[in-house]
């Protein structure tokens, strides 16, 4: 088996699999893609924090002291403790409605709980001023009798409500289609309670996704800014977001001011990033079948 | 009980609370979504289409409505693009913080767009670090131009193409990618003739998500685009001026104008989408 | 196709696939590369077809050195274990892909990629399933679809990654006789990997058994039955 002399070298390349690309287009990819990124999402991040800490740190957390800046903090923490756990629950009895039976329009009403991703938040705010506003029998009646939707809290809550409304339930569903029904009809069989069967079967198996859909839905209700636009009315201690303020304050030329309330919405954002990451990295499995659709 | 809602269940289920969780569901779905929306539409009808076709067709409503979709399409296949490329490196290529760029993709969607847009218009200011980089170097004007209104919607639509592409990359099946190299296909041919058909429904699914964002975004455009009727005026801007001067009919026929723009753009790649699944030979 | 195998040696960083391993393939000859999986059977095909590079050793077709060849120059026809046929494509785009691909100038024209596609069709005995969709297809006609595909490059070899892996017992039995037969028509040096041991002894003219990186023995089905070399081949053969 001594094999023939070598009669034709072959010029020696650096051998590359089928499977991927040559190491110039693979660096210059890598390259323009950090490049992009840097220019397009670090940039802007940087600057919040750049512009908040211009006159230093103590005017930056001057500006967030007083009485306007506070009660736009209590406001949207108030706005996102009331919407998230609501749409938390209408997720939670969505996907258990859609997944754990067979019903008929079933498609038809995941694509109605898609709807607020395609409306504007603008469209959004309109109507709930048409329903509730001043100038429809229902507003003015609620004008009349003290207690006022549009241009007050109940309109800011329900303006953030549609805007995350399909968060949770969208994390949920693919999870819980994945896991089937068998484990909860083992429970039945066993002889637990429906309620029981929910909390110790069901709900084990759901939290770590439900707890990234509500991550996300508080990251979207503590920053929407077009649909409360609309609805709040921008009374200064009264309607005012913690965004809406920071375009009053833009508005005004604060900019220490408006970027510092921005640079606390940033961190938020940030805090929300790394506990999603956290949550991807340790609990991949859970969250897989959400990411294949 | 299950029972009792025969009707709507197409087969009777051991598990109990259907009636509960789909009472709870519809409850909820009408109060926060059909019942706004409906209002919208019903308005719409006692304007009726005449009125709202007389409202919309002027030219300032006209020109808001051409911009906002224009310049939403525009960032949308720079993130069919971008996106793509930004998926395959974090997918396919191993470098030093690659778990931290994998993070950062989401950042446009955590961070409240009134953030994002005064941050934007910040660097790309005149007198920004972007900003006055262009207009001296290269003269080219970015805040409160359609180019800026552009940079902020590639901003917020920038992690839906990724995310949409990103588990379907990661899904190829290496040996297909094998058997195109020993047929004689370049890595381009491949990637062109193999790779890409693969990766078209979920591409078209990015990209009608990040339209569908770009289009009716109006917190981080704002600041940006200094609000030039006629020239930088987006179509959500301009609704809500109709609503601080009382012209609810205005405000109407714009936000059904959008609607129904929207709605035709979202069918239209829907079908594609079908086709091109069809095409697929769904198994 | 004369194919010599020297010393061919391949690491997975710490991990060896392949002790060096020498093999000479005569031109136009059946050859079974069998062994249980883990055995490099799968890695020295994959080096073969130019998918695999080899850590040391070279492989030299008709007496060239063909080591640094890369796999669009091998021009071997490769027929995977799940085939690997393009979903989005018919079966006549699946078969006409590596014509398409050659540069203009080698290039058919569509009428001549066309006759040669059915051709293959007919080859395989599949006629009439040119306009339809690999998912539309059962296994046994995926096998012979990918099979076709590879053979519509003019290949130098046929390299088959456990063929009948993926079909069931009645089936596969069908397509060996289908596999012998396009061997014999063609002409064309033909390895494929298996782990089943009927299937190397009923189809090959030469047999090599490989067990954890090594060859264990090269011989006609007949000889390795009646003489088995080592302990190993002994207990494999009898299982």
């Amino acid at each position: 088996m001594t094999p023939a002399p070598l009669s034709v070298s072959v010029p020696a390349r650096p051998f590359r699999p089928a499977t991927t690309e040559p190491v110039w287009l693979r660096r210059s990819l890598i390259v323009a893609v950090l490049a992009m990124l840097s220019v397009l999402v670090l940039a802007p991040l940087v600057t919040v924090f750049a512009h908040a800490l211009r006159d230093g740190l103590a005017m930056a957390v001057a500006s967030l002291g007083n009485r306007d800046a506070q009660s736009a903090i209590r406001l949207t923490l108030t706005i996102a403790a009331i919407s998230v756990p609501l749409n938390a629950a209408f997720g939670i009895a969505a996907a258990w409605a859609i997944t754990k039976f067979d019903w008929r329009g079933k498609a038809f009403l995941i694509t109605l709980i898609d709807l607020p991703f395609s409306v504007s938040p603008v469209v959004a705010g309109l109507c709930f001023v048409l329903l509730f506003g001043a100038n429809s029998a229902i507003g003015a009646w609620l004008v009349a009798s003290g207690h006022p939707i549009i241009f007050a809290v109940p309109g800011i809550v329900l303006a953030t409500m549609f805007i995350t409304f399909p968060f949770v339930a969208r994390e949920l569903i693919p999870v819980m289609t994945e896991q089937g029904r068998a484990e909860e009809e083992a429970a039945l069989t066993l002889g637990a309670s429906g309620w029981r069967t929910f909390l110790t079967v069901t709900l084990p198996n759901i939290r770590w996704a439900l707890l990234y859909g509500v991550l996300l839905c508080n990251a979207r209700a503590m920053g929407e800014f077009g649909a409360v636009a609309v609805v709040s009315g921008k009374i200064r201690g009264q309607t005012a977001t913690m965004p809406i303020m920071i375009e009053m304050l833009y508005n005004e030329y604060l900019s220490v001011a408006a970027f510092s309330m921005a640079a606390l919405l940033a961190l938020l954002a940030l805090v929300t990033l790394t506990l999603k990451s956290a949550l991807e990295w340790r609990h991949a499995d859970q969250l897989a079948a959400a990411r294949r659709h | 009980m299950p029972y009792a809602r025969r009707g709507l269940l197409k087969a009777p289920s051991p598990l109990p609370g259907f009636g509960l969780s789909f009472g709870i569901m519809l409850t909820m779905l009408s109060l926060i979504v059909l019942l706004p929306i409906g209002t919208l539409l019903l308005r719409g009808a006692d304007m009726g289409l005449a009125e709202v076709w007389r409202i919309v067709n002027t030219e300032r409503v006209w020109a808001a409505l051409g911009l906002s979709f224009r310049a939403a399409l525009l960032a949308a296949l720079f993130n069919l693009v971008f996106g793509l490329a930004l998926a395959w490196v974090l997918v396919r290529y191993e470098f030093p913080g690659k778990r931290l760029i994998d993070a950062a993709v989401d950042l446009p969607f955590a961070l409240p767009t009134a953030v994002a847009g005064i941050a934007l218009t910040a660097l790309y200011a005149p007198n920004g670090a972007f900003g006055s980089v262009l207009l001296d170097a290269f003269g080219v004007k970015v805040a409160y131009t359609q180019l800026g209104i552009w940079i902020a919607l590639v901003f917020v639509g920038l992690p839906f193409v990724v995310r949409t592409v990103q588990p379907v990359i990661e899904e190829i099946d290496r040996e297909v990618e094998e058997a195109s190299a020993t047929l004689g296909a370049s890595r381009a041919r491949t990637f062109g003739h193999v790779i890409l058909p693969m990766l078209t429904p979920a591409l078209l699914t990015g990209f009608a998500l990040s339209l569908a964002r770009s289009v009716g975004e109006y917190g981080s455009v704002i600041f940006i685009a200094g609000n030039i009727p006629m020239k930088t005026e987006i179509a959500p801007l301009l609704i809500v001026i109709r609503l601080e001067e009382f012209d609810y009919n205005g405000a109407i026929a714009i936000a059904l104008a959008m609607l129904s723009i929207s709605f035709c753009m979202l069918l239209a790649i829907n079908l594609i989408q079908i086709w091109s699944r069809r095409r697929m030979g769904a198994a | 196709m004369q194919i010599e195998i020297d010393e061919i040696a391949k690491e997975f960083g710490p991990a060896t696939a392949l002790h060096p391993v020498s093999l000479s393939i005569p031109s136009g000859a059946l050859i079974a590369l069998l062994g249980p999986s883990g055995s490099g059977k799968t890695t020295l095909l994959r080096i073969l077809g130019g998918l695999e590079f080899p850590t040391s050793g070279r492989v030299l077709f008709d007496g060239q050195d063909a080591t640094g060849l890369t796999v669009q120059e091998r021009r071997a026809g490769f027929v995977f274990q799940h085939y690997a046929l393009f979903r989005h494509m018919t079966v006549f785009d699946n078969i006409a892909y590596g014509l398409r691909a050659r540069p203009r100038k080698t290039r058919p024209s569509a009428a001549e990629i066309d006759r040669r596609v059915t051709r293959l069709l007919d080859l395989i005995q599949l006629p009439d399933i040119a306009r339809r969709y690999p998912s539309q297809l059962s296994g046994g006609q995926r096998q012979r679809v990918a099979l076709a595909r590879a053979l519509a490059i003019e290949p130098r070899m046929l390299l088959l990654d456990e063929p009948f892996g993926a079909l069931d017992a009645r089936v596969r039995k069908e397509l060996r006789g289908g596999l012998r037969d396009i061997h014999d028509q063609t002409g064309l040096t033909t390895v494929f990997v298996t782990h089943d041991q009927d299937e190397a002894m009923e189809l090959a003219d030469l047999v090599v058994v490989m067990s954890m990186g090594r060859i264990e023995q090269v011989g006609r089905p007949n000889d390795i039955r009646a003489r088995p070399r080592t302990e190993f081949v002994r207990a494999f053969i009898s299982a």
